[in-house]
C-alpha cells in the first residue's frame, strides 16, 4: 500500500493535499488559509481499481452514466457499459449534464388530427447515478434547478431531476476553465452525494450525504482515513479581473460599451455557445405530422439567442437582429438580469462557450473588456 | 385542418430546369414513404414525361436555375399557372454550383462547353429561380434533403406553412454531440450554412460545404476572418463559400476584401 497520506500528495488536479500537523502553530496556519470544503468530511482511500470496482457496483444499484471518450479529442457523457470506459481525467464533455433533464429533443406529446386528441408523453421515473462530475456542472445544475423550478415549474425537468444521484470528481483546469473566477471551487461539494478527489496514488473519497455514506457502506471497499487533510487550490489559467462579486455592478455600466462591437465582428452567429452552455435552457416547440396526415408529434429542441432566428416574430420582424445586441443579450442573461432575482451568476465557467467557437471568441476576454471598459468609465469620472 | 379537406387531392407538377437531375433520384431515395405521399396528391405533371398537361396547379416543384433565355420563358408560364411555387433543390434555390460559372466571362464559358457550336445555344449566367418569379417556398441542399422536402410536401398538402431551419448547420451537430470536424484540423462551412440537412457530412465525420446555402443576416466578415483562421487567403475564403453560393457571395459585395 503506497504511503498516501504522507506529508504532502500533489494532486493531479491542481490542488496539493497537505496533511495537517495539528496542535502546531504551523498546522493552525495551513487550516486557516488552506481551507477547504472538505476538510470536515469523512474520507477514504481508493485506488484506481477500487474504483472501477465501485463503478461496477454502482451499476447494479441503477443505471450509472459518466464521461467516456467520444470521437478523436472529446468527451461525452453516456450510459456506463463498462466501468473501464469511464473517463476519471477529462476537462469537460461537449454537451453539459443538462442532456439527461432537459434533452436536446423531446417529444411532448403525440396527437392525431382527425380525432382532435392528444396524449402527453411519460415521464419514467427511474434512478439514475451521473459518477464523475465536475462542480461546475453540478453548480449548472443548481441554476437551472433554480430557473426551471420558479413560476411555472417545468415538471418533466423536475421529475427527471428528483431521481439523480451525483457523484462528484476533482479536474485539471485547462486554459478554458474559470470556474474558480466565478467562486466555484474544484472541491465544491454541495450537490454530490460523494467527491472523488485525485490524488497521487489514487483517490480520496470524500463522504458529503448521508446517501453517499450508505453507497460506501455497502460497496466495503476502499480504506478509510482517519487524518485531517487539507486542500489548497491552485489557480486556474484563465482569470477574470475583478472579483466575481463586482460584476452585476459591471454590467450595470456597459450596456452601451464598444466592447460589444468588437466581438460581434467576429461572431459568426452559430450558436454553439448556447447550445453547449449548462445554464442556457431556451428551447423552441415544433408540430411534425406524420405521412398519413394524420398523426402527429409535438417536439421540443434546444434553441439559442445568437440565433437569426431566435428573436424572429412572425411577420418576419426581427427585434434582435444584430450580433452586437444578441451577444449582449446572452452576456446579460448570464451577469446580469436573472442574477436580479436569483442572486447568483448564470455562468459557471465551463468554458465550453469558449473552448467551441468556432471563431475563437473567449467569453473571459469580453468580460475582461467590459471591466477595462468600466473602469475607465470610473476613472474619467473621477476627474 | 381535418381529414376531410386532404380528399380533395391538391394537383402537383414538377419541372426540370437546369440541373443535374441528382434531386430527381434523390426523391427516388425514398420511395416507401413517396408512396404515402402520392396517396394525397394528383401528380399531373412529372418531367414532362406525363401527356395529361393540366392547366393549373396547386403546387409547383422547380428543379434546377434559370441559365437560358428560353428557361426565362417557361418559369413565367408555370408561374402563371401554379398557386403555390417551390423551389427545389440548390440550383433552384440560389443557383448552386451552375453559378460557378458566373465567375467566368460568359463567351469563355460558352466555348469550353459547346465549342464552336457556342451560338446554338444561347446562355445566360445561372440564376436562382426567384430571380425571375416569386418563390413561395424553398427546398434546400445538393441534392435535397430528403426530411425538408417531406415536411414541406407534407405542410403544403395539409394547409400549414412549412417552416424549414434557418439557423447553423452547427446547432443540428450540437444537438446530436458530433465531434466537431475542426478538433480534427479540418475546416468547416457548418457555423454560416443553413440547417436541415441534419448535420449530414459532420456526423459521417466531414466538413460542411456549405451545399445548403447561407444563414440569413450573415457576418460576411465574421465568416471570412474565421475561414482565414484555417490558413486560406480572404481569396480563398472567398472560394471555399462560392462553390455553392456565387450568387450569395456575389450579392454582397465586399466580404472583407479590400
Ligand atoms: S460560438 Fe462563437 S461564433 Fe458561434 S455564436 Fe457563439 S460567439 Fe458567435
Ligand atoms: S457562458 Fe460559457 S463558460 Fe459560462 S457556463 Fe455558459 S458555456 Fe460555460
Ligand atoms: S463540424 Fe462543422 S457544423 Fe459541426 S459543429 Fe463543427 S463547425 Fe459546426
Ligand atoms: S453538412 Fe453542409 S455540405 Fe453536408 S449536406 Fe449539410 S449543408 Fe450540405
Amino acid at each position: 500500500m503506497p504511503c498516501y497520506y504522507d506529508l504532502m500528495l500533489y494532486s493531479h488536479c491542481g490542488t496539493k493535499i497537505v496533511k495537517q500537523a495539528s496542535n502546531t502553530m504551523w498546522g493552525f496556519l495551513m487550516s486557516k488559509e488552506f481551507n477547504s470544503k472538505l476538510t470536515d468530511l469523512k474520507r477514504y482511500f481508493f485506488n484506481e481499481s477500487d474504483v472501477r470496482k465501485f463503478i461496477d457496483f454502482l451499476m447494479t444499484k441503477a443505471e450509472v452514466i459518466a464521461p467516456q471518450t467520444k470521437g478523436e479529442q472529446s468527451f461525452a457523457y453516456n450510459v456506463v457499459k463498462n466501468s473501464s470506459d469511464v473517463a476519471l481525467e477529462y476537462p469537460r464533455t461537449m454537451q453539459p449534464l443538462k442532456k439527461y433533464f432537459l434533452p436536446p429533443v423531446e417529444t411532448l406529446l403525440t396527437f392525431k388530427m382527425s380525432s382532435n386528441e392528444f396524449s402527453e408523453e411519460v415521464i419514467e421515473a427511474k434512478k439514475q447515478i451521473f459518477f464523475g462530475i465536475h462542480s461546475y456542472e453540478m453548480k449548472g445544475i443548481h441554476l437551472l434547478d433554480y430557473c426551471l423550478g420558479k413560476g411555472k415549474p417545468e415538471s418533466n425537468y423536475l421529475k427527471r431531476r428528483a431521481n439523480a444521484l451525483i457523484i462528484g470528481i476533482s479536474y485539471k483546469p485547462d486554459k478554458y476553465h474559470f470556474a474558480t473566477s466565478l467562486g466555484i471551487d474544484i472541491e465544491e461539494t454541495e450537490g454530490f452525494a460523494l467527491f472523488f478527489e485525485k490524488v497521487t496514488e489514487g483517490y480520496l473519497v470524500f463522504v458529503v450525504t448521508d446517501e453517499g455514506a450508505e453507497l460506501i457502506k455497502d460497496f466495503s471497499g476502499g480504506k478509510p482515513i482517519d487524518e485531517q487533510v487539507n486542500i489548497e487550490e491552485l489557480p486556474q489559467q484563465a482569470k477574470i479581473k475583478y472579483h466575481y462579486n463586482r460584476l452585476p455592478q459591471v454590467f450595470e455600466h456597459v450596456y452601451n460599451s464598444r466592447v460589444w462591437d468588437h466581438f460581434a465582428d467576429k461572431c459568426v452567429g452559430c450558436g454553439t455557445c448556447n447550445l453547449l452552455c449548462p445554464t442556457c435552457y431556451c428551447f423552441d416547440v415544433r408540430d411534425e405530422v406524420g405521412l398519413n396526415a394524420d398523426d402527429g408529434k409535438r417536439q421540443r429542441f434546444w434553441d439559442g439567442c445568437m440565433l437569426n432566428s431566435f428573436a424572429e416574430v412572425a411577420g418576419g420582424e426581427n427585434f434582435r437582429n444584430k450580433l452586437a445586441a444578441r451577444m449582449r443579450h446572452r452576456l446579460y442573461r448570464k451577469f446580469s438580469y436573472i442574477t436580479k432575482s436569483s442572486g447568483e451568476l448564470h455562468c459557471v465557467g465551463c468554458g465550453r462557450c469558449t473552448r467551441y467557437c468556432p471563431a475563437d471568441i473567449s467569453i473571459v476576454e469580453i468580460i475582461n473588456s467590459l471591466i477595462e471598459d468600466y473602469s475607465a468609465q470610473q476613472k474619467k469620472q473621477a476627474v | 385542418m381535418s381529414a376531410q379537406a386532404v380528399k380533395s387531392k391538391p394537383k402537383v407538377a414538377f419541372f426540370d430546369f437546369t440541373s443535374c437531375e441528382g434531386c430527381q433520384l434523390n426523391k427516388l431515395n425514398f420511395e416507401n414513404e413517396l408512396l404515402d405521399i402520392l396517396e394525397l396528391v394528383d401528380i399531373v405533371e412529372f418531367r414532362e414525361a406525363m401527356d395529361d398537361k393540366a392547366d393549373a396547379y396547386d403546387i409547383a416543384f422547380i428543379e434546377g436555375s434559370i441559365s437560358t433565355p428560353t428557361c426565362i420563358e417557361r418559369i413565367h408560364d408555370i408561374r402563371r399557372r401554379s398557386k403555390v411555387l417551390v423551389a427545389l433543390g440548390q440550383c433552384a434555390v440560389t443557383g448552386g454550383i451552375n453559378a460557378m460559372k458566373n465567375s467566368h466571362p460568359s463567351e469563355w464559358v460558352q466555348e469550353t462547353v459547346y465549342g464552336k457550336d457556342k451560338y446554338l445555344f444561347p446562355s445566360i449566367p445561372a440564376q436562382p429561380v426567384s430571380a425571375i418569379v416569386k418563390v413561395d417556398y424553398e427546398v434546400r441542399g445538393c441534392p435535397m434533403s430528403a426530411p425538408e422536402y417531406l415536411h414541406v410536401f407534407k405542410s403544403l398538402v395539409l394547409g400549414r406553412k412549412p417552416e424549414p431551419p434557418d439557423y447553423a448547420v452547427c446547432v443540428e451537430c450540437k444537438l446530436k454531440e458530433n465531434e466537431c470536424v475542426l478538433e480534427k484540423g479540418m475546416f468547416c462551412l457548418g457555423p454560416i450554412t443553413r440547417a436541415g440537412c441534419d448535420a449530414l457530412c459532420p456526423s459521417n465525420g466531414q466538413y460542411c460545404t456549405g451545399c445548403r446555402g447561407m444563414v440569413s443576416n450573415i457576418n460576411e466578415k465574421g465568416a471570412v476572418d474565421m475561414l482565414k483562421k484555417h490558413g486560406f487567403s480572404t481569396e480563398e475564403a472567398i472560394k471555399r463559400m462560392k462553390l455553392f453560393n456565387t450568387n450569395e457571395v456575389d450579392k454582397q459585395i465586399s466580404w472583407g476584401r479590400k
